[in-house]
């Protein structure tokens, strides 16, 4: 176990930057899970960690050693790949055993080790298949076997789900989960899933550009974006933004969208007085009205999956998606009214996409 | 009543049979162009060939192409030049195979990894392979030529001889000029596969080595050896059928000489067809050949499979 410190970390490929100033402070036993789109640098600080690129500058630390010049081996870690990387033609107790072996570690303590991480994944019986006799999942398994067998001071995980189909996808997220409760190792997870990332973590980092967007918990991000990207990137349907006017007055700050109130603030918006910008509202707040008060938006969609429906609307141009529980008589071409609270709306500024918060 | 009954019987009796062998002999019409062609190319003139093997057979004697039954194969039992053509066949299909094998590994290993320049240099490398064999003996000829070649000269002036001399003329180390020749023109198609094998190697196994703590001569033993071994394999198994077939470069460099002592039985089944015009007697040499060869194919084809099965 290891708190993992990166600092002030750089790197380009070529003329290309890739990771612009990452610092994170991962706490010793922690599960970090790295989200963001494909591209934003994610998997390269991972490969950073594990020492598989050079970093172009910047310090990274693993239990309080500085390891910028450690080759991967002196580094102990380990680390469980997309394709899974195992060595096709080793057994998977071969294959688990490797680096042991490499170590010279004795006999005995390889055969326990190997046991005994086989019986924490299931893999008892499968000690002497080849890994193209396995399936995916089993595959997946010996991966993390090979990972847990040596003990390392953190474990980083390179999207190894994303192989996977959904269900079993959803099997494993849970069981890595729980191992990572049984081992208690520092872990730092890498995907492009919010899903995910949302029910794994214990911090979620979220990347875009290779500049860290937010840190905080899955709730916090998922509650309390810090800006527009983490809004839309965190939660599935994703949050709907619209774009809106600021209209001063007496009673409070009104917010329109298309010439309707959508709200009227007590409290003015932090900032400069500012006459446009976008309102984000998370699907499941946004309320039918019953009848027809409220505001009026045409059902351009409806999509029932069974927990819920998700009715996609329009209102005054701008899409807008509902998420409900319940099962809505309204057919597409219907007229809805809907509401919503002003509690539940995110403002942010139409330019940077940074948050805008209620002042008070 | 009857007879109309019988009748009508009799040609759905006909005609049910007619269309049985069409349907039989459909798939065969399909394929009749191609089976033809193939006979007519390969199997008419193998046909020959080993007919000749059994008929004596000499261009200058207008009398001969009488049937001798197995004369020839009792001929070659007891022909010196027959056996000491195989031993040098032996030599010369191990020894190149083994050191183009080395050479295009090396080669292939160098040029897995990126460097400036890369593509300039693998084009390079690849080049002696697009040169014709006859040239590149005729080449390496002049290059081993103390008139005109550097070589001799140089092994004098490493102290490797005491005089500049021809190899080609010293029947204890003719053999090794062909070699040469043969392993600086076969590099590259071991260089080419393996490469290729080299390249299909996933990255990440690799980064998964290291940082299970395997160092680069580890990672070598315990992963790129594993996974080129079917295509080793291979290559060795068919590069030594056509190494031990191809006489082009002795008969350019040599001509079998001096002495014979770098006669393998292609090039001695050459010099008794086209030197001594004795057709007979080098189809039969080519029949003993053909038997050699088809022994070490069943064994190749045996390896193979064990290969592909092992996978």
């Amino acid at each position: 176990m290891a708190a993992i410190d990166i600092t002030d970390v750089h790197k380009s490929f070529g003329k290309v930057p890739v990771l612009k100033g990452v610092d994170i402070a991962i706490a010793s036993g922690e599960f970090v899970v790295l989200v963001g789109p494909s591209g934003c640098g994610k998997s390269t600080l991972l490969r950073l960690i594990a020492g598989l690129e050079e970093m172009s500058a910047g310090e990274i630390r693993i239990g309080g050693r500085v390891v910028n010049d450690l080759p991967p081996k002196d580094r102990d870690i380990a680390m469980v790949f997309q394709s899974y990387a195992l060595y096709p033609h080793m057994t998977v107790a071969g294959n688990m055993s490797y680096s042991l072996k490499l170590k010279r570690t004795p006999r005995e303590v390889i055969a326990d080790a190997v046991t005994s991480a086989g019986a924490k994944l299931g893999l008892g019986l499968l000690q002497e298949r080849k890994p193209r006799e396995l399936s995916g999942g089993q595959r997946q398994r010996v991966a993390m076997g090979r990972a847990i067998v040596r003990k390392p001071k953190a474990f980083l995980f390179d999207e190894p789900l994303s192989n996977l189909d959904a269900r079993l996808r959803e099997q494993m997220r849970f069981e890595i989960k729980k191992l990572h409760r049984e081992l208690g190792a520092t872990s730092v997870y890498v995907t492009h899933d919010q899903i995910e990332a949302m029910t794994m973590a214990d911090r979620i980092v979220a990347l875009n550009g290779g500049i860290i967007q937010q840190v905080g918990t899955p709730l916090e991000l998922y509650d309390d974006p810090a800006n527009i990207f983490v809004a839309g990137f965190i939660g599935s349907p994703a949050m709907n933004f619209l774009e809106g006017n600021v209209l001063p007055g007496p009673g409070g700050t009104g917010i329109s969208v298309g010439g309707q109130t959508l709200c009227r603030l007590s409290m003015p918006l932090a900032g400069s007085a500012q006459s446009k910008v976008t309102v984000g509202i998370r699907p499941e707040r946004v309320m039918l009205a019953g009848d027809t008060s409220g505001l009026q938006a045409q059902v351009v969609l409806v999509e029932p999956t069974g927990l819920g429906t998700v009715l996609h609307l329009e209102l005054a141009g701008q899409f807008l998606k509902l998420f409900t529980t319940e099962r809505p008589a309204l057919k597409i071409g219907d007229t809805a009214g809907v509401k919503v609270d002003s509690a539940d709306l995110r403002f942010f500024d139409a330019a940077t996409g940074q948050r805008i918060r209620v002042a008070g | 009543m009857t007879v109309a009954i019988d009748q009508s019987m009799a040609i759905r009796h006909r005609r049910a049979w007619s269309s049985r062998v069409l349907a039989v002999s459909e798939p065969w019409l399909y394929a009749s162009p191609a089976v033809i062609l193939l006979s007519a190319i390969l199997l008419v003139p193998l046909a020959i060939g080993i007919s000749y093997a059994f008929r004596d057979i000499q261009l200058l004697d207008p009398m001969s192409g009488g049937y001798v039954g197995l004369s020839h194969f009792s001929e070659i039992w007891n022909d010196a030049n027959f056996w000491n053509a195989l031993r040098n066949t032996l030599q010369w299909t191990v020894v190149s195979v083994i050191l183009q094998f080395v050479f295009g590994l090396i080669l292939a290993l160098m040029l897995n990894r990126p460097f400036p320049g890369r593509a300039v240099v693998q084009a390079l490398v690849f080049l002696p392979w697009a040169v014709p064999a006859f040239l590149s003996g005729l080449n390496w000829a002049w290059l081993f030529n103390p008139v005109v070649g550097p070589i001799p000269h140089w092994m004098v002036a490493l102290g490797l001889a005491s005089t500049p001399e021809n190899i080609l003329s010293d029947p204890s180390h003719a053999l090794w000029g062909p070699i040469i020749a043969i392993v600086w023109w076969g590099i590259p198609f071991f260089a080419i596969t393996l490469l290729a094998a080299l390249q299909s190697i996933p990255k990440d196994i690799y980064e998964a080595a290291e940082i299970d703590g395997a160092g680069p001569l580890q990672r070598f033993a315990s992963i790129t050896v594993p996974f080129l071994a079917p295509t080793i394999a291979i290559t060795l198994l068919l590069r030594a059928v056509w190494i031990s077939n191809s006489a082009d470069l002795i008969v350019v460099m040599t001509k079998g000489g001096p002495a014979d002592s770098t006669q393998i039985v292609a090039s001695y089944i050459f010099t008794q067809a086209f030197q001594r015009l004795d057709f007979g007697y080098a189809s039969a040499i080519a029949v003993v050949l053909l038997v050699i060869l088809l022994v070490y194919s069943a064994l190749l084809i045996f390896v193979r499979q064990k290969l592909i099965k092992a996978g």
